[in-house]
C-alpha cells in the first residue's frame, strides 16, 4: 500500500472515529475534546520522541507557551480563532528553536532534565509577569467565532469539531513530513547518530529542526486547550503534563502515530472511567494498567494484534 | 560576610539533606542503569511506617525509623524480584512507564491507608530546636542530618570500593556475562543492592521530613529535586551526587538571601548551564 | 448566523437538563474538588463537611432527594474542571455545583454557570474577583484581605510595631500581602521587609534567617495551605525567631488542623487569623464536632471542612425552597445564619459570607493536643477585597 492511500485510509478512519464519538457519546463532548487535544499533543510528542528518539519530559514547555500565545493573542491583537492557533505554532516553535540550542547538544538523562529545567523557567516567569499572564489567577479570554461563523457554543459541539479538524490537519502534516527524506532521517538518527554523522547528515541541525516542528504542533494543541477553556493558567507549564503525555505515547507504541492516538485515547478513557467511579482511589487502576502493559506488551498497545498473533502460532 | 556565613551554613545543611534523600537514587539508577522514578515511593514509605510506628504503636522515634527502614527493606525484595527484575533489560522508556506505574500504586496504597493529609514524625527533644554557633543559630535537626549524611557516603565508599561486595556490584553491573562466568552471582547482587537504595530512600525520607514533608503526593512532588540531584552529580557516581548536593543546595540558598524573587529561575539557569557545560554530569562518565 | 445557532445549542442544552432533572423529585449537585493529588485532602475535607451535613439532616431537602455526585479536578485545572463542569450540566444534569479550590479552576466555569443559571457555592476557592464573573457565585469560605486586615489591627493593638511579611510569591500570597500591609501601614505600622518566596521553595531556613537579621516585632507570613505551610511553621520555630523575641502571626492556612499537630512542642504560641477554628467553643461547633467524630473518629475538621459543610447548608436550602436558578441565588441573600464557626452572613452584593474573624493563638488543649484558641475576635468583617469597600 502506498504512503498517500495508507494516509488516507488513516484520515478516514480517524473520522469515523470521530463521528462514532460525536453520535455515540453526545453527551461527553467536552471530555472528548480533552481527549482530541491531547491527541494532538501526545503526536507532536511522538515525532520529537518516537521518531527522533528526543526523549523529553518537558513537552509542557511548548504546549504552555502556545497556551499563553493564543490567549495574548486574542486579547492584543484578534479574537480570530485560526489566527490564535497560528500564533501558538509559531510561539512553540519558537520556544523550541531557542532552548532546542541548548537540549539538542544532550541525550538521555541529561536531555530529560534540561527539558524539564526549560518549562519550570518558564513556568516561574509566567508567574512573575502575572501582569501579562494573569498569574495564578489565570488569563480569561473570549475567542470569537471559528471562520468569522461558528461560535463556541456552550455544550461543546463547535469546540469538538474544531478539534477533530485540527487533529487530521496535524497528523496528514505529520503522515507526510515523516515520510519525508527528512522524516527518515529522523529514523535514522533515533537508531544511529554516529552512522547518520557518517554519512554526512548534520545530525545537531536536523535534531534541532524536527524539534522546533515537534514543538510547533505542541503549540497548536496548547492554543486550541486556551481557546475550548477560554482560559490559560500556569498549570499548562505542569510537569504532569509532560509527564502524562509520555506515559500515554508509550502506552500506545512509540514511532507510529497511531500509537500516540490509541495510547491516548486508552489512557484518558480508563482515567475518566476510574475518576468518575471512585474519585478518591482511582490511581490504583491506572498504575495497574500502566503495570500490565509494560510487563505483558512492553512496546506499547499497538503491539497487541502481532503479539497476539504470535501466540496463536506457537 | 555574616550573609556569606549563612549561605553556606544553610547551603551545606540543605545539600546534605538534597544528598540524603538522593543518594538512594544515585545507588539504584547510577550503580545499576535503571531509570528509577519510584524512588520518592521509598521514601513516602520509609517516612509513613515511621508515622506509623510512633502514632500507632507508640514507639519513640529512634526505635521507629530502624523499624520503618527495615520494613521498606524487607518489602523491596519482593518488589524487586517480581517487578524490577523483567524491567533490567529494558528500554529507558519502558523503565520510566513501569516505575511510574509502581510508583501510583505506592501512592494510592499510602492514600487509602493513612489519607492524604501531612504524616508528620514527631523528633525527640534532643533532635528538635536550635544549636547556637555563635555569629547564628542551626536547627538541631540539621546537625543530624549532616552527621547522617557523612556517614552514608563513608559506608558507600567503603562498601562499594573496598568490600568484595563492591568488586562484585561493580563487575555485575559492567561486566555482567563475565561476571556470571565467573562464579558471581548477579541477581543476588543486584537483589541486595536495590534493597540498599530502598533502605537509603526510606533513610532520606525520614531525615528530610522536616522541609520535606510526608504525604502520599510526596513521591510525585518531588521527583524533579531527586533527578536534579543524580543528573548534575552525575550517573554512576556517588561522590558526583555527594557534591551535586552541597552544591545545588548552597546554589539554592544563596538565591533565597540575595535574589529571593527570581530563586527558583536561578535554580533552573544554574542547572541548564552546568549540563549544556558537561552533558555528562559533574562526575558522570561518558556513555557512548 | 452568530445568535441563533449559540441560543439554539444553549437552549437545547438547558432542555435537556430540564427534562433529566424533572424524571423524578431527585435533584443533583455536582461537587467539584481535588480528590486526588498533591492537593486531595481539600477533597477529604470537603467530604467531611458533606457528610456531616447529610447525617445530620438526611438526604430530603424540602420534598427533593439530593444527590452528590463528585468530580476530581486534581489542582488548578481549569479545562479539565470546564469538561467537569459541562459533563455535569449536560449528561448528569446537576442543578447545583460546589466545591472549587482554586481560582483559575472557578473562572473558567464562571460562563457556564451564567448560561445555566446555576448556582454554585464556593467551598474554598477565596479570590474576590471570582464573584465578580457570574452573578450565580456564592462563598462560604472567606476571601485573603478579609483574615489578612484584622491580623494587622491586632498586631497594631498589641504592640507590634514592626512587621517582616513573608508570602509566597503567586496571587493569593500577594494579595494577603497587600491587604496586611494596607492595614498594617495605615494605623501605623511599620513594614521593614517584604519577602516574596518562590512556590517551589522547600528549605525555609534562609528566609527566616533573613527576617532574624532584621529583628523586626513580628513576622507575618502566608503560605498555601498543607507542606509548604507546614515546613514554614517549622522552620520557623528551629530557626530560634522566637527566642529572638519575633512573633510568627500570619493567616489560618499555615497552622490549619489537618497540619497542626505535625508542628509538636515548637508551634506553641504562633498566632493567626482565621474565620474557624476547631476549637471554637459553641454548641453549634460542639454538635458539629461530634456528628464528625462519629462519621470519622480520626478527621479533624478545618477551614475547608468548615466551608463545605456551611456550602452544603446553603444548597439545602436553596434546594428545599426553590427550583434553582435566579430564585435560588435571591432566596439565599442577606440570609443570616449561626454556622460552626459563629455568627454569618451571605452578603447580597459580594456573595461572599460576613463573618466574625478571630485571632488565635496556638496552645496546648486539656487533651494534650494542640488547638488553635481563639484570643480576640474581630466581629462581622465583610469581603474586604470586593471594589466597594
Amino acid at each position: 500500500m502506498s504512503h498517500t492511500l495508507k494516509t488516507a485510509l488513516g484520515v478516514i478512519a480517524l473520522i469515523a472515529l470521530a463521528a462514532v464519538g460525536y453520535f455515540g457519546l453526545a453527551d461527553n463532548l467536552a471530555f472528548m475534546t480533552q481527549v482530541v487535544i491531547m491527541m494532538i499533543f501526545v503526536l507532536s510528542l511522538d515525532y520529537v520522541l518516537g521518531y527522533a528518539g528526543i526523549s523529553t519530559l518537558g513537552h509542557a514547555a511548548m504546549f504552555g507557551t502556545g497556551a499563553y500565545a493564543a490567549a495574548i493573542f486574542a486579547t492584543s491583537v484578534s479574537s480570530d480563532p485560526i489566527l490564535g492557533i497560528l500564533a501558538g505554532a509559531v510561539a512553540g516553535g519558537a520556544i523550541a528553536l531557542l532552548s532546542g540550542f541548548v537540549l539538542m547538544r544532550a541525550h538521555g538523562l541529561t536531555l530529560l532534565m534540561l527539558s524539564i529545567a526549560v518549562t519550570e523557567v518558564l513556568h516561574e516567569l509566567a508567574n512573575k509577569y502575572s501582569g501579562i499572564t494573569g498569574g495564578a489567577d489565570g488569563l480569561s479570554f473570549t475567542p470569537g467565532p471559528i471562520l468569522g461563523r461558528f461560535e463556541f457554543d456552550f455544550a461543546g459541539h463547535i469546540a469538538y469539531i474544531y478539534s477533530v479538524c485540527l487533529l487530521l490537519l496535524v497528523f496528514i502534516k505529520l503522515r507526510v513530513l515523516t515520510a519525508s527524506p527528512f522524516g527518515l532521517a529522523a529514523r535514522g538518527i533515533r537508531e544511529s547518530q554516529a552512522r547518520m554523522r557518517a554519512i554526512g547528515t548534520p545530525v545537531y541541525w536536523r535534531m534541532l529542526l524536527i524539534y522546533t516542528f515537534g514543538g510547533a504542533f505542541a503549540g497548536v494543541a496548547g492554543a486550541l486547550s486556551a481557546q475550548t477553556t477560554a482560559l490559560v493558567s500556569l498549570s499548562v507549564y505542569d510537569f504532569q503534563l509532560s509527564a502524562g503525555a509520555v506515559l500515554m505515547l508509550i502506552l500506545g507504541g512509540t514511532g507510529q502515530l497511531w500509537g500516540a492516538i490509541l495510547g491516548t485515547m486508552v489512557y484518558m478513557t480508563v482515567h475518566q472511567i476510574a475518576s468518575s467511579v471512585d474519585p478518591f482511589n482511582w490511581l490504583f487502576i491506572i498504575g495497574a494498567m500502566v503495570l500490565i502493559v509494560v510487563y505483558l506488551v512492553p512496546n506499547g498497545l499497538m503491539a497487541l494484534p502481532a503479539l497476539l498473533l504470535r501466540w496463536r502460532r506457537k | 560576610m555574616s550573609t556569606l556565613f549563612s549561605i553556606v551554613i544553610d547551603g551545606v545543611a540543605y545539600g546534605m539533606v538534597l544528598f540524603t534523600i538522593s543518594v538512594g537514587l544515585s545507588v539504584t539508577m547510577g550503580l545499576m542503569r535503571i531509570v528509577n522514578l519510584a524512588h520518592g515511593g521509598f521514601a513516602l514509605l520509609g517516612g509513613a511506617f515511621t508515622h506509623w510506628a510512633m502514632t500507632g504503636l507508640g514507639l519513640p522515634f529512634l526505635a521507629a525509623a530502624p523499624l520503618a527502614i527495615a520494613m521498606v527493606m524487607l518489602l523491596s525484595l519482593p518488589m524487586e524480584r517480581l517487578l524490577y527484575r523483567p524491567i533490567y533489560k529494558m528500554g529507558e522508556l519502558q523503565q520510566v512507564l513501569a516505575t511510574i506505574g509502581i510508583t501510583f500504586l505506592i501512592i494510592a496504597s499510602v492514600n487509602w491507608w493513612l489519607g492524604s493529609t501531612l504524616q508528620s514524625i514527631q523528633l525527640p527533644a534532643f533532635m528538635s530546636g536550635a544549636v547556637n554557633l555563635g555569629l547564628r543559630t542551626l536547627p538541631t535537626q540539621r546537625v543530624y542530618v549532616i552527621i547522617a549524611g557523612l556517614l552514608v557516603i563513608c559506608g558507600l565508599y567503603i562498601l562499594i570500593e573496598r568490600t568484595r561486595f563492591g568488586i562484585k556490584l561493580r563487575a555485575a553491573v559492567d561486566f555482567p556475562g563475565t561476571a556470571a562466568c565467573l562464579g558471581i552471582d548477579t541477581s543476588k547482587i543486584f537483589l541486595i543492592t536495590f534493597a540498599l537504595g530502598a533502605g537509603l530512600a526510606a533513610l532520606g525520607g525520614i531525615l528530610g521530613a522536616e522541609i520535606l514533608p510526608i504525604e502520599a503526593y510526596y513521591p510525585l512532588r518531588y521527583m524533579v529535586l531527586f533527578l536534579t540531584v543524580v543528573a548534575v552529580g552525575g550517573m554512576g557516581s556517588i561522590t558526583g551526587s555527594f557534591l551535586a548536593a552541597l552544591g545545588l543546595g548552597i546554589l539554592d540558598t544563596a538565591t533565597r538571601y540575595l535574589l529571593p524573587d527570581f530563586g527558583t529561575v536561578f535554580f533552573y539557569f544554574a542547572m541548564i548551564l552546568v549540563l549544556g557545560i558537561r552533558p555528562n554530569g559533574l562526575l558522570g562518565k561518558s556513555l557512548s | 448566523m452568530k445568535f441563533p445557532s449559540k441560543w439554539a445549542l444553549a437552549t437545547a442544552g438547558l432542555a435537556m437538563i430540564q427534562s433529566v432533572a424533572m424524571a423524578d423529585d431527585t435533584v443533583k449537585v455536582g461537587i467539584i474538588a481535588p480528590f486526588s493529588g498533591p492537593f486531595a485532602s481539600y477533597g477529604q475535607q470537603f467530604k467531611d463537611g458533606i457528610d456531616v451535613y447529610v447525617a445530620e439532616h438526611g438526604v430530603m431537602a424540602g420534598t427533593h432527594k439530593v444527590e452528590f455526585v463528585y468530580k476530581d479536578s486534581g489542582g488548578p485545572n481549569p479545562a479539565g474542571v470546564k469538561a467537569a463542569t459541562q459533563e455535569l450540566l449536560i449528561k448528569d444534569g446537576v442543578k447545583y455545583l460546589g466545591g472549587i479550590v482554586f481560582t483559575p479552576n472557578a473562572l473558567a466555569i464562571a460562563p457556564l454557570i451564567t448560561q445555566t443559571k446555576t448556582p454554585t457555592v464556593l467551598f474554598n476557592a477565596a479570590t474576590s474577583i471570582i464573584n465578580t464573573k457570574s452573578p450565580y457565585f456564592l462563598r462560604t469560605s472567606m476571601t485573603l484581605p478579609q483574615v489578612s486586615a484584622p491580623m494587622a489591627d491586632w498586631a497594631i493593638e498589641n504592640g507590634i510595631k514592626t512587621v517582616v511579611t513573608t508570602v509566597t510569591d503567586y496571587g493569593p500570597g500577594i494579595d494577603a500581602e497587600t491587604a496586611f500591609t494596607k492595614e498594617f501601614t495605615a494605623k501605623g505600622g511599620k513594614v521593614i521587609d517584604a519577602i516574596r518566596m518562590p512556590i517551589q521553595t522547600s528549605d525555609f531556613g534562609p528566609f527566616l534567617q533573613r527576617v532574624k537579621s532584621k529583628a523586626p516585632n513580628a513576622v507575618f507570613a502566608f503560605l498555601p495551605g498543607g507542606a509548604p505551610a507546614f515546613a514554614f511553621s517549622k522552620a520557623y520555630s528551629d530557626n530560634g525567631l522566637a527566642q529572638a523575641g519575633i512573633k510568627a502571626i500570619g493567616t489560618g492556612d499555615i497552622d490549619d488542623e489537618t497540619t497542626l499537630q505535625g508542628l509538636g512542642a515548637s508551634g506553641i504560641g504562633i498566632i493567626t487569623s482565621h474565620h474557624y477554628s476547631q476549637a471554637h467553643d459553641s454548641p453549634e461547633n460542639k454538635a458539629f464536632l461530634a456528628q464528625l467524630h462519629k462519621l470519622r473518629p480520626n478527621d479533624v475538621s478545618n477551614y475547608a471542612t468548615i466551608g463545605a459543610y456551611d456550602g452544603t447548608f446553603l444548597l439545602y436550602k436553596m434546594i428545599s425552597s426553590t427550583d434553582g436558578g435566579d430564585a435560588a441565588v435571591k432566596s439565599v441573600e442577606g440570609m443570616s445564619w449561626t454556622s460552626p464557626r459563629g455568627p454569618v452572613k451571605l452578603d447580597p452584593v459580594s456573595r461572599s459570607l460576613d463573618q466574625n474573624v478571630y485571632i488565635r493563638e496556638v496552645v496546648k488543649g486539656a487533651d494534650g493536643k494542640l488547638e488553635n484558641k481563639e484570643i480576640a475576635t474581630y466581629k462581622d468583617v465583610p469581603d474586604l477585597g470586593m471594589p466597594a469597600h
